[in-house]
């Protein structure tokens, strides 16, 4: 006969958040900087800064200040993060190995209750933030560990990724499709994304034909790595978590490579370069230089990364929330790319 | 000297302003950065208003009797200082000569003498370093005080820091969001969002609008202080600028 115990008395954590769980060391966590007009919709907000200045665009926010804000296009991709954060605390209570979101903004902090109340009226974990009053986040971004750092500004995402952090231009479909809420969705481009932009320069020079015949003939070669690569490698650490768990199949984070290369060719050397570093992904998709938007409505992640703005826009077109890399050699220096709006246009 | 009621009396030691050196004249110290900043406030309230009565008042007070007086004085007006008062005191008589003085903010880069006169009830805090001259006088607050109200027992310097606060939010009200040479920033370690928030809104009840917020939730200060570089962070009781 067992001997009857009373229930252990609850241990006294110390709290760092309301919600009851102290937040991750920023070195243990995976921290995804956000900014704010990228978390919310804050459009009306912004054209009232351009058209009227910051004085006025600041009087506006806190005459507004109880009125939340709607979600912008990164917020079911923070939701779909903390759907992980779940799961993993439910099989790993004492672990710090989590998503951390901070909102990193160069707005006021005037501005700062009307984000706070929406913050908490979309009930979103968010317990850490930099409102910089104006100044560059990029310091505050390598403070805290940032692994990667989406932002409306891809004079920021550029700065970030010269300071070696993994960034991207966020742009608003305008139809957001759905997209899972219990499993996080992340799509990659291949070239200049994970991989360096050394092959997109043989496309660029000579065209796809050439790109794939250069790619067959070097398919041993592995190819060095591109901003986004050490985002891949943490989204696999995550998984492996669950893996550990017997979660393989349906595990909540799933990863694509949505690329142009074409399996007959030039996807063997992409594949061979993920695998000698170790890192998986759940499902690789070889356009062979077709039109991704199709595909990426299929598999709705939640966020895709691709350094050519025809992508994204295609992407965003058929209501996958796109995310430009500014990186390598696709770039022109454009009006359009500049200003950081999703606009509609003929291919590049 | 400036209208005693509506001054800003901010007190600085002489060993924070001056550094030894040989000659006739003393070297900078860690101070200057400050003192330059109060300068600049001040020009800009005058400018904006001639008859302004809401000015810093810079109180100089020396403890150390290594430093001469005359010598004190004569580095004062070498470099261009504006200063009011120039106190010549002793460790013992440290905080009446600051309460007699009316002082408002006593600003020291001795740990323990910031201390000693913050649990006297006057507010004090420690000077952060700045290594190069920054456009505008920052203001450091650490919003878990604030958002703490009834820890017991309760600071001796609250009083005092909830009117200095006060002051320098009317102060801060005489500039715009953008350009002003007086920016306030508020820090809080632990709790999370919501925590600033509150700190955000009794700052604001008490006349103080916050320029930049940082919420740490837990996360190390010592990172986000050195990108801050506050010229001084004010808390219950003294605060370390160093994490």
């Amino acid at each position: 006969m067992g001997r009857w115990r009373s229930p252990p008395t609850p241990t006294q954590k110390t709290q760092t958040s309301e919600y009851g769980r102290p937040n991750p060391k920023p070195e243990n966590a995976v921290t995804i900087g956000v900014s704010a007009r990228v978390l919310f919709n804050m459009e009306t907000e912004q054209q009232i800064y351009e058209r009227q200045g910051l004085e006025e665009y600041i009087k506006y926010q806190v005459e507004h200040e109880t009125q939340p804000f709607t979600p912008g296009p990164a917020f079911s991709f923070v939701k779909a993060l903390e759907a992980v954060n779940a799961q993993l605390r439910e099989l790993y209570p004492e672990s710090e190995e989590l998503f951390d979101v901070v909102l990193m903004t160069n707005n006021h902090a005037y501005v700062g209750l009307r984000l706070i109340n929406t913050i908490n009226h979309h009930q979103l974990f968010i317990e850490r933030f930099c409102m910089t009053g104006g100044n560059s986040p990029i310091g505050y971004l390598k403070a805290y560990h940032t692994n990667l750092y989406l932002s409306a500004d891809p004079v920021k995402v550029r700065e970030a990724l010269e300071e070696g952090i993994a960034a991207a231009t966020m742009f608003t479909p305008e139809k957001m499709a759905e997209v899972s809420e219990s499993q996080l969705r992340v799509a990659f481009d291949g070239d200049a994304v994970l991989f360096s932009d050394e092959s997109e320069r043989i496309y660029k020079a000579h065209g796809l034909d050439k790109f794939f015949e250069h790619e067959k003939a070097h398919e041993n070669k592995l190819l060095d790595h591109g901003p986004l690569k050490g985002f891949l490698e943490a989204l696999g650490k995550l998984q492996k978590k669950f893996y550990g768990k017997g979660q393989r199949m349906e595990c909540p984070i799933r990863t694509y490579l949505v690329t142009a290369r074409s399996a007959a060719s030039s996807g063997t050397r992409a594949l061979k370069t993920l695998r000698s570093w170790g890192l998986e992904i759940d499902e690789a998709l070889f356009m062979a230089g077709a039109p991704k938007g199709p595909m990426l409505e299929k598999i709705r992640p939640h966020i895709f990364f691709d350094d050519q703005m025809f992508h994204v826009e295609g992407a965003a077109e058929m209501g996958t929330v796109a995310c430009h890399v500014p990186y390598g050699v696709a770039q022109g220096v454009t009006k359009r790319e500049m200003n950081g709006r999703e606009t509609s246009s003929a291919p590049k | 000297m400036k209208d005693a009621d509506r001054a800003l009396v901010v007190a600085v030691t002489t060993r924070a302003v001056f550094d030894a050196a040989a000659g006739d004249v003393y070297g900078m110290g860690v101070a200057f950065p400050l003192l330059q900043s109060l300068q600049k406030v001040n020009e800009r309230l005058l400018e904006k208003n001639p008859a302004e009565s809401l000015l810093f008042d810079v109180v100089l007070i020396a403890t150390d009797s290594q430093q001469q007086s005359s010598r004190i004085i004569s580095s004062t007006s070498h470099y261009g200082l504006e200063v009011g008062r120039f106190c010549f005191s002793s460790r013992e008589d440290l905080v009446e000569t600051l309460v007699v003085n009316n002082v408002q903010l006593f600003l020291s880069t001795d740990r323990d003498e910031a201390l000693q006169v913050s649990q006297k009830g006057v507010l004090s805090a420690l000077l952060g370093r700045q290594e190069a001259p920054s456009e505008s006088l920052r203001v450091m607050l650490c919003g878990d005080a604030i958002v703490r109200p009834d820890c017991d027992p309760v600071p001796a310097s609250r009083g005092a820091a909830q009117s200095f606060s006060a002051r320098l939010g009317e102060m801060r009200g005489r500039f715009g969001v953008s350009g002003s040479p007086l920016s306030i920033v508020l820090v809080t370690s632990s709790g999370g969002s919501k925590s600033c928030g509150v700190a955000l809104q009794t700052l604001r009840s008490r006349g103080l609008s916050v320029d930049e917020a940082y919420c740490l939730a837990g996360a190390p200060r010592g990172p986000i202080l050195s990108l801050l570089r506050p010229h001084f962070l004010l808390g219950d009781g003294v605060i370390d600028l160093e994490d």
